[in-house]
């Protein structure tokens, strides 16, 4: 069965590197799986799921990968949100300060301080929300996307 | 706050109150068990968010431990690579550590520390520090064309896949550590 980075990279399900990933079952579960609960839980608790989405499509677009994208460009759709209204003046002000972390994350990690984390707490994020926007941001797939691609670019070759 | 890229056992304290461990429900203490350290602070901060830690703990032991494949020492030094690209003191100080006693090269880690990632490598250890740099620092550049480096040292599929999986968790691994709190002197 395909998963979103098969997807994502563009692996038919009977590839050569859609067969290849399923040599390493765990490591397609618990991708799939860290996706699920990060952007799609069962109880998403003080951070919506429109605000998890956004997240994961500022951290797709910081890196340039268009399959992820769209892929969260359409879920933010689904959610009823407009994923271009994302930096209009009007965009309330949590979602703003989620956004301004995410970015600092995703593009300069080393220069995170407890002040950056002060700020997510105004914005009324309890620590589970903390921990929640830390690993949407630091969830891998850009790079594993990326890589699988390239991978089939050389056996398809 | 130490920022010195080191062989030597660094310490990592959290920006917010880890959970106390005394607390912890069922589930936060059979996902720390799933855990490398469960009792670390990094750990018990991550704990925060259950769910996420769930799947984020066996996918870390798989990807660095999974059997065949990419040699141990090869995901360490992979991992160092993206540590030293991000700053993570605290990651490139475990998995230096890991990479010396799997390999007995300290020297190799020295040089990537003082001389930088083009320092004098063979060409296996060559291959896999450019193919981790490029991964990290141009996600979308990679081509097949990199990867003929690594099939020049004769990386197979496997290997290759794995190498991919290596550089993308410190990916992770490092902006969980540089996020949530930071390196203190051990």
């Amino acid at each position: 069965m395909s998963d979103l980075v098969d997807t994502a990279a563009g692996l038919a399900a009977d590839s050569p590197v859609a067969l290849l990933r399923r040599q390493r079952e765990a490591f397609v579960r618990y991708t799939q799986g860290s996706h699920d609960v990060l952007i799609t839980p069962a109880d998403p608790g003080g951070l919506s799921l429109i605000e998890r989405a956004a997240a994961a499509l500022r951290v797709a677009a910081i890196g340039r990968d268009n399959a992820l994208t769209a892929h969260y460009r359409a879920l933010l759709r689904a959610l009823g949100a407009d994923p271009d209204a994302l930096d209009a003046p009007d965009v309330p002000p949590r979602l703003a300060a989620i956004l301004r972390h995410v970015t600092l994350i995703a593009t300069a990690p080393g220069t995170v301080t407890p002040a950056n984390l002060d700020a997510l707490r105004i914005a009324g994020a309890g620590p589970r929300d903390i921990v929640a926007i830390a690993q949407i941001v630091a969830f891998y797939q850009v790079r594993l996307v990326a890589g699988m691609r390239a991978l089939a670019a050389d056996l398809h070759a | 706050m130490t920022r010195r890229f080191t062989l030597e056992p660094v310490d990592w304290a959290a920006w917010m109150p880890p959970v106390d461990p005394a607390t912890a429900t069922p589930r936060q203490r059979a996902a720390l068990e799933a855990s490398p350290q469960r009792d670390s602070a990094y750990f018990l901060t991550l704990a925060h968010d259950v769910d996420s830690l769930e799947q984020r703990s066996p996918l870390f032991h798989a990807v660095m431990y999974a059997p065949r494949g990419l040699p141990r020492a090869d995901r360490e030094l992979a991992t160092v690579v993206v540590s030293i690209i991000n700053g993570c003191v605290y990651c490139s100080s475990v998995h230096a550590r890991r990479f010396a006693e799997l390999t007995k090269q300290p020297e190799i880690i020295r040089r990537l520390y003082d001389e930088g990632l083009g320092t004098q490598l063979e060409p296996r250890q060559r291959a896999i520090v450019d193919f981790a740099a490029r991964l990290t620092r141009e996600p979308q550049a990679v081509a097949a064309a990199d990867l003929q480096p690594l099939r020049a040292v004769g990386m197979d599929d496997l290997q290759i896949h794995d190498l991919i999986h290596a550089v993308a968790m410190f990916a992770n691994a490092n902006r969980l550590m540089q996020t949530l709190g930071e390196p203190v002197s051990g």
